[in-house]
């Protein structure tokens, strides 16, 4: 089986009003690897992530699954969750059913399918809360219903688009710290959009640094992927310097766009 | 504290009601009004009871019109509302007719639904359906649209099929607007099986509140006319009472904070 679990290949995107979203873009993202995008708003992160999960199509260039087309992805082995932005629960179900949302879809049998929904709850710790609504769960709860939906088709390339962007400092931390585990234990390919460089710095093996105007990767920075994830890293020097470092890229960035801007 | 709140939502509007009876029957015994221009509260009350079977037998005539007028601008009202969602071309092609149908003064065209219907039930039914069935085609439609972008793209995500989409998300997106509407519907669906009753003057084993109106106008019967009245008020708000209730017992789950 083929190592790499997704790749673009000049893939640009033109949106029907003629805003240019991407300039042509390669990227090749490896099996157990946990990239995340980065870069200031408008710089096309949630575009290329939505290219990757179908939800676009690209204007020019190819994106291939498992070395294959979008028609594959959904067999065993080549499975694909997004995590979007807001929890987007469905309000009139509870948790349980929420969770189920993606294996009924998929045709998978009732009995099979609710035998899956618990073990996933337990992975976000919430198991407790099978039966509870949407609203009456806090942010970051529902938040954690969302990943636990998207886990609970055990993915082989999961898709985050800023998931823990609205959340508080603490909760965000939290997550973080349970994402990078979760992550690391199942092998899981991951894909994370977010504003944060730290927690770029926290999570990733590999950091994309994006630059606007249009979409376009400006850089790569890779994080030595065996380090633990947990509270200690995150008070390290080698912490802080892989934060100042992406910061530098970042300011590159702006730099970039400021001249543009001018121009 | 959610009790008291709760007890307070009741008995705050039954003070205010009762204030106002109190005023009324105040003025009406000071000022010695005579029954026949303005009844005081108590004599409404005593014709209530003295022509309380006739007025019962006109109130199940009118609730029966009502609900019949309800349940078919409910099932009607969410066909027309499915069809309309099925494209943009179809919903440019017909809206402006529900559109017309709605702002047409169903005053103005009951005698000729009078007229070209033969079955007098058959003919008020039409006339308080298409008073009612605005609300439930436009709450409806606007319901399955506002289903939630990322909720579709999951949804897309995962291969669904036409009927899951609108079986899983778009049906149970749009209760909530569709329960305001049915709220208003049932309102407007009283108001026109009165409007009907009027203009057809419909009297006999049928006859609704409306013709007891009419009638007690014509004998000067003021104080049964206003029990009539009254009666049509306690309908309209029991019906309001009765949607209001099923859409608490429906979206509850959907509004609780933890």
């Amino acid at each position: 089986m083929t190592t790499e679990t997704v790749s673009l290949r000049a893939v640009e995107k033109v949106f029907p009003n003629g805003v240019r979203g991407l300039a042509p873009v390669d990227l090749s993202v490896r099996r157990g690897e946990l990239i995340t995008l980065i870069g200031p708003s408008g710089c096309g992160k949630s575009t290329l992530l939505k290219l990757i999960a179908n939800l676009h199509a690209p204007s020019t260039g190819s994106v291939s699954w498992w070395g294959g087309n979008f028609s594959s992805v959904g067999t065993e082995g080549r499975r694909l969750s997004f995590v979007f932005q807001d929890p987007t629960l469905m309000p009139w179900s509870n948790v349980a059913t929420n969770v189920r949302l993606p294996l009924d879809l998929d045709g998978v049998p009732r009995v099979e399918a609710e035998a899956r929904v618990m073990p996933a709850l337990e992975q976000v710790g919430l198991s407790h809360a099978a039966g509870r609504f949407p609203a009456q769960l806090s942010g970051g709860m529902r938040m954690r219903v969302s990943i636990a939906r998207a886990l609970v088709t055990k993915p082989d390339l999961l898709l985050m688009d800023e998931p823990f962007g609205a959340l508080d400092e603490f909760t965000r931390n939290k997550l973080d710290e349970d994402m990078a585990e979760l992550c690391k234990r199942d092998g899981l390919t991951t894909i994370f959009v977010t504003h944060s460089l730290y927690e770029a710095a926290f999570l990733s093996s590999r950091v994309i640094v994006m630059a606007a105007g249009p979409g376009r990767i400006h850089a790569e920075y890779l994080i030595e992927p065996s380090m633990p994830r947990d509270e200690n890293f995150r008070l390290s020097d080698e912490f802080s310097r892989i934060c100042r470092d992406l910061n530098a890229l970042l300011t590159e960035v702006s730099h970039l766009n400021g001249q543009k801007e001018s121009a | 504290m959610m009790k008291s709140s709760r007890l307070f939502t009741v008995a705050a509007p039954v003070a205010v009601g009762t204030l106002f009876l109190l005023v009324w029957q105040i003025i009406c015994r000071v000022w010695a009004i005579p029954p026949y221009l303005m009844p005081a509260p108590t004599d409404i009350g005593a014709s209530l009871i003295t022509n309380g079977p006739v007025l019962l037998h006109a109130l199940r005539s009118t609730l029966l019109v009502t609900l019949i007028a309800l349940g078919v601008s409910v099932v009607v009202g969410i066909l027309i509302a499915f069809l309309l969602v099925q494209s943009r071309l179809i919903e440019r092609s017909l809206m402006p007719y529900v559109i017309i149908l709605q702002v047409t003064p169903i005053v103005a065209i009951a005698p000729l639904i009078i007229i070209l219907v033969k079955t007098t039930l058959m003919a008020l039914v039409i006339c308080a359906t298409l008073i009612a069935i605005f609300p439930i085609i436009s709450n409806t439609l606007q319901g399955l649209r506002s289903v939630d972008p990322g909720l579709e793209s999951f949804f897309r995500m995962h291969k669904a099929s036409r009927l899951q989409l609108l079986l899983r998300l778009r049906i149970p997106t749009a209760i909530p607007m569709f329960m305001a509407g049915l709220r208003i519907s049932s309102g407007l669906a009283l108001v026109g099986a009165v409007v009907a009753e009027f203009v057809a003057g419909t009297g006999g084993n049928s006859a609704g509140l409306a013709y007891e109106i009419l009638q007690s106008g014509f004998q000067m019967d003021i104080p049964r006319m206003f029990a009539a009245l009254a009666l049509i008020t306690l309908a309209g708000l029991a019906l309001f009472a009765a949607t209001a209730i099923l859409e608490q017992l429906i979206l509850r789950r959907w509004h609780e904070h933890g």
